[in-house]
């Protein structure tokens, strides 16, 4: 029993037409756009509406949730003075939002779990669904992460000062998880680790076992524009370094003063 | 190997601490206030209020002044505190937090944002910080001084019951010794008006499971329970963790389906991992909102599942209003102190049965009975359906 990437895809990955993806019109209207970003993901990811079928686990991440629609509720509470409100937004402002989604596409009535744990969120679904495969329950499990980003998410963190050295982005990242190795394998999850402290460079390495041939990715490092989650996008760069012939990545995550998570995918042998 | 629970904190409209909630349980007094006092809404409807303002909850918590803490956290800080003093836990042990909330800060950010929605340089900073769900977490663990493993869930109304399930895994799997898991939801104007504008509310006291229930009455609170690994053990626990389920009832992203199917299989599921049969289940806590579709959706789930034999069962929202992702971690409690006083707590306002279902919850006290396995039911928005089995062995 381990756990095992069949397929990932992110948002810019995604190629096939939302009306494919999610055929009812009346859905896909009332889908705000982060929803609409992370349930394409999610159906591409799996290959295609039916692929929900099958699935026996559905855990989503996100640090944030849907920002906007709980941005115009509550610009909604305030400016229309706590009357005769549109629920709309309301709830899709849920953070669940997505993963039920996913699971009413096809009434799925599989296990649906969703982490909000800042930038631990993903790390944190993908040990529910390590324990889950190390509990004989894995089966096909979609774990998923994503943020969006709003003018006033943008602004206010601004105030905050964290914009000095990255810009503020969004995104959403499925991976297609299997608790048996299968011919579609193309990454093992070896280890996921939550330290206590931070690791200096120079540590990491031998603290994990890593070879000079290994990768050793940095979330801060891997990208310009960052968000709570952006973790599951190092994590998918860390993918395609397997598939291109790395026998093993690490992806370490560490910031906004929070502690770090590691993960640690190696190839198939 | 078993998990046993060691430790119980609560805080809800029915009191401060294990012991006011447990006199309102017996006495079968609501905490339900005709409209709330604290929070600052023009809405006049009843709500499970915890009648103190923040500065006082932070004095409850024993948190200096001028912190600024989100009302959940300083909710989930006073639950926290006083289920790790009732655990007592040995030196030693890894102990973790898993925590859910479904605000999380907003009752800070509601008045960040009235300003800064005008000019977007205004509002205070200090008041938006702790905005997400993992700032009340955080806090928690910083105040209660738990270093291991911490995570947030929110799957709407089922998030505490999921967090104790998250935490069991945790124990079984060797990551932690010890796991406080529960949640906190405090009341703010978003939830309020978010229930209001889906026509949910009653603007009397909730009914669950009676003909004339007409809604629900939002409530705000804490409940944690501290799951230890049971080879630990150094004194009798309540009682032990002994399974648990999550499913989706993938029927609607609000409403419950009419047959109970999320409900239903996450109630047989739960006792199928648990070992125990429909029959062996002595009381079971329903999710019993006292909106027409849940209590409907839910009785059809029961009689599903446990035919003409359906045990004793009550909802106790009347007494707490619907506390959200506290909710589950406020009715584990409970559960757990009805396995340990045998006590099954009565279902107050229910004066006639829904036609359809002909259930009848207990109604009053029951008292001197062997309260040996409890069900608690917690379903969500999303379809979120679960349920957690307490045993006294």
């Amino acid at each position: 029993m381990g756990l095992y990437v069949s397929n990932i895809t992110s948002d810019s990955q995604v190629v096939t037409d939302v009306k494919v993806l999610v055929p009812d019109a009346g859905v896909r209207r009332r889908m705000s756009r982060v929803i609409r970003m992370a349930v394409s993901t999610a159906v591409e990811c799996v290959g295609g509406i039916e692929g929900i079928d099958g699935l026996d686990a559905i855990i989503t991440a996100t640090g944030y949730g849907c920002l906007a629609d709980s941005e115009r509720f509550l610009r909604n509470v305030i400016s229309d003075k706590e009357d005769l409100l549109n629920p709309t937004p309301f709830i899709q402002s849920t953070f669940n939002t997505v993963g039920g989604q996913i699971a009413l596409l096809r009434h799925n009535h599989c296990y649906n779990m969703t982490y909000v744990n800042r930038i631990h969120s993903f790390e944190d679904a993908l040990l529910d669904a390590f324990m889950r495969a190390e509990d004989g329950e894995g089966g096909r499990m979609l774990v998923g992460a994503f943020d969006e980003r709003t003018d006033s998410q943008y602004e206010i963190m601004k105030r905050m000062g964290l914009w000095r050295k990255h810009d503020c982005g969004e995104g959403s990242v499925f991976v297609l998880l299997t608790s048996q190795k299968e011919d579609s394998s193309i990454a093992e999850v070896l280890e996921i680790d939550f330290p206590s402290d931070s690791i200096g460079e120079q540590d990491i390495a031998q603290r994990y076992g890593c070879s000079d041939d290994d990768v050793i990715l940095y979330n801060v490092c891997c990208t310009m524009e960052i968000y709570p989650t952006i973790s599951a996008s190092v994590f998918a760069q860390a993918v395609e370094k397997i598939k291109k012939g790395a026998s093993k990545v690490l992806v370490y995550n560490e910031m906004w003063g929070m502690t770090p998570t590691v993960v640690i995918l190696g190839c198939i042998v | 190997m078993r998990t046993a629970v060691t430790g119980l904190g609560i805080v809800s409209a029915s009191g401060i601490g294990v012991y006011e909630n447990l006199e309102a349980l017996r006495n079968g007094r609501s905490g339900i206030s005709d409209f709330p006092r604290i929070l600052e809404t023009s809405n006049m409807l009843p709500v499970g209020e915890i009648l103190l303002i923040n500065e006082e909850l932070a004095a409850v918590a024993g948190i200096g002044a001028g912190k600024n803490l989100s009302r959940t956290a300083l909710l989930g800080i006073i639950a926290v505190k006083e289920a790790l003093k009732d655990a007592a836990l040995p030196d030693g042990l890894r102990v973790g937090l898993v925590s859910s909330t479904s605000v999380g800060g907003m009752d800070l950010t509601e008045h960040f944002f009235a300003e800064f929605m005008n000019d977007s340089s205004s509002g205070r900073l200090r008041d938006v910080v702790m905005h997400d769900c993992c700032a009340s977490t955080e806090a928690i663990a910083a105040y209660c001084g738990i270093k291991g493993y911490r995570t947030t869930v929110s799957t709407a109304c089922s998030s505490a019951a999921n967090a104790i399930m998250i935490g069991d895994r945790l124990i079984r799997h060797g990551i932690l010794d010890c796991v406080v898991a529960g949640g906190a939801d405090a009341l703010s104007a978003f939830t309020l008006n978010g229930f209001k504008s889906l026509r949910i509310l009653d603007d009397k006291r909730c009914r669950p499971f009676d003909q004339t229930r007409a809604g629900l009455n939002l409530g705000e609170g804490a409940g944690y329970i501290v799951l230890q690994r049971e080879a630990l053990l150094d004194k009798v626990p309540y009682c032990f963790l002994k399974g648990y389920a999550n499913r989706n009832d993938a029927h609607h992203q609000t409403a419950s389906s009419e047959e109970g199917n999320g409900a239903f299989l996450a109630m047989s599921d739960a006792l199928s991992k648990a070992g125990i049969s429909p029959d062996q289940v002595d009381y079971v806590n329903v999710h019993g909102t006292g909106t027409g579709n849940n209590d409907l959706s839910e009785g059809k789930a029961l009689k599903r599942l446990f035919g003409d034999k359906i045990p004793y069962f009550s909802s106790t929202k009347g007494y707490t209003g619907h506390a959200l992702a506290a909710a589950g971690g406020i009715e584990a409690v409970y559960s757990a102190l009805a396995i340990k006083y045998g006590q099954v707590w009565p279902n107050i306002h229910f004066s006639e049965p829904v036609s359809e279902l002909q259930l009848v919850p207990q109604t009053s006290l029951l008292e001197g009975a062997d309260v040996a396995c409890v069900v608690s039911n917690s379903f969500g928005f999303g379809g979120n359906c679960s349920s957690i089995v307490f045993a006294k062995d």
